[in-house]
């Protein structure tokens, strides 16, 4: 019944999830993505989190950072629905439902880091809030592109040969999901350092390079 | 599939153990015997093992099986010709075993190697242009097509001949003791790595044995083409040697010295695609 016109660059469609007219497949590409995410959801769901060590500057004093129990049951919801959606991202069949989990990974990203209460973690957090928000707009904006120049979002007719996606279109999907995943600019800043609580930050950079990896097969197949 | 797993593995080791003596040999010194990393790998597996006290103990554990089970599949799909993409994908998600690996433990110097890894995911980009340069050629990314594509129009080394070396760096950015290995610098113990021992740095040295065989054989059959298997050893084996001298010659560069080299690269990368871009159509 459906045939994914793209086998030779993901592999072609293992099993199909129907929703209406919104059909969601599983590659060999977007299945091991799924599972990638699965697991790490999965250790959010039952990992307590590490308790960090930090040396005194100056000195050889040295302690573990406590996690409370409000912040770890906060920060694994957030880490939760970040993998919740992220599995979503993985298997969309359709544009504007990827760019729906990739906002939504976004939000929970921020979710994650700005559940400390410190000043500097918040700040920063306030400040991946921007870029993720920004982000939306070249995300949606690229999603309603592809609409308005093609008339569908559905992956399966544009990956179909002879369907002309602008390129424009496919660099803003790229720029937004850059933004939403917001790994590269929260690891390059030294707030990683202040925030305690791998697996939960850990789900950022998970949901940050699957969604990378997703857009690369979406806009390589359109 | 499981006794030529069990064979990588061997062959991984033994390509450490090599890139070892070959750098020591380089530097003039007599370096450990080319076994040295099976017999490391074997004495890890029987010495005490604990988790840290301040580890998220799940993690901790997890992402030595997920560096097995990633590295396993990736040699799945080369073996089965699968989609290079996948081999893409599996390659980027070694970044999260790397970070994953620091971040567990609670460790100071575990940490620092998991933001040096993700830092340097610059050295991840070459990947990505090399899958886009094969594909201007062969119109596919199944691997069996590539390599069906070669027997047919000869060695993409030749015509691809800048994203052969896009994915030689991706391999040197990956080899122990190489100018971009700053993940497990000295002056952060060993880096993501520190709390790792006992059995679960066997299990990780048994996933970094896999990764590579892969990325070895992976380069010679995309731009090489399928060759008979000792064949194909020996050639994986050159390669070896000739990353093992680049280490030797070479020192570990700073952190922000390895992004800044690999986005250049990357960057130069990204023009050559422009100009394949342009002359292909």
């Amino acid at each position: 019944m459906f045939n994914l016109p793209t086998g030779n660059i993901g592999g072609q469609e293992l099993f199909v999830l129907e929703f209406g007219d919104i059909v969601n497949y599983f590659s060999p590409y977007t299945a091991a993505l799924f599972v990638f995410a699965l697991i790490f959801t999965v250790l959010a769901i039952v990992s307590r989190p590490e308790r960090q060590v930090d040396i005194a500057f100056g000195g050889d004093a040295y302690g573990a950072k406590e996690v409370s129990i409000d912040l770890m049951r906060f920060q694994r919801f957030m880490a939760i629905a970040c993998g919740l959606a992220t599995l979503g991202a993985m298997v969309s069949g359709d544009v504007f439902n990827f760019t729906l989990f990739a906002s939504l990974v976004g939000i929970t990203n921020i979710g994650i880091v700005a559940a400390y209460r410190n000043r500097h973690v918040l700040n920063a957090a306030f400040q991946y809030g921007i870029v993720a928000m920004l982000a939306t707009v070249p995300l949606f904006g690229g999603a309603a592109i592809i609409l308005a120049s093609t008339g569908t979002l559905s992956m399966w007719e544009l990956f179909a040969d002879g369907v002309a996606v602008p390129i424009i279109a496919k660099a803003f999907l790229v720029l937004g999901v850059m933004g939403e995943g917001m790994a590269p600019f929260y690891v390059a800043k030294a707030e990683i350092t202040r925030a305690q609580g791998a697996p939960f930050i850990l789900m950022v950079h998970v949901s940050s390079l699957l969604l990378f990896l997703r857009v690369i097969e979406i806009v390589i197949s359109m | 599939m499981i006794l030529y797993l069990l064979f990588a593995t061997f062959i991984g080791l033994l390509y450490h153990g090599i890139h070892r003596k070959a750098i020591a040999r380089v530097q003039g010194r007599p370096g450990p015997p080319i076994w040295q990393e099976i017999l490391h790998t074997l004495k890890f597996s029987f010495k005490e093992t604990w988790i840290p006290k301040t580890a998220s103990q799940s993690l901790f554990i997890a992402v030595v099986f997920v560096a097995i089970g990633i590295w396993s599949a990736a040699l799945y799909v080369l073996l089965s010709g699968g989609s290079l993409l996948l081999l893409f994908g599996i390659y980027l998600l070694h970044k999260i075993v790397e970070h994953g690996m620091g971040l567990s433990s609670g460790s100071p110097y575990g940490k620092f190697g998991a933001i040096r890894s993700v830092i340097s995911a610059a050295s991840e980009l070459p990947l990505l242009v090399t899958i886009v340069a094969v594909y201007f050629f062969t119109h596919s990314l199944s691997i069996a097509d590539i390599v069906a594509y070669q027997e047919v129009h000869g060695p993409l080394l030749i015509v691809a001949f800048p994203a052969a070396v896009a994915m030689y760096l991706v391999i040197l950015s990956k080899m122990h003791y190489g100018p971009f290995s700053i993940i497990e610098a000295k002056e952060i113990v060993s880096g993501n790595m520190t709390e790792h021992f006992g059995v679960w740095r066997a299990g990780l040295q048994v996933g970094f044995a896999l990764k590579t065989y892969v990325l070895l054989y992976a380069f010679v059959l995309l731009f090489i083409g399928q060759l008979p298997f000792v064949l194909m050893l020996l050639v994986m084996l050159l390669i070896l040697i000739s990353l093992s001298f680049v280490c030797a010659v070479t020192p570990m560069l700073s952190p922000y010295d390895t992004v800044t080299v690999q986005s250049l690269v990357t960057g130069a990368l990204v023009i050559y695609i422009i100009i394949l871009g342009v002359i292909m159509g």
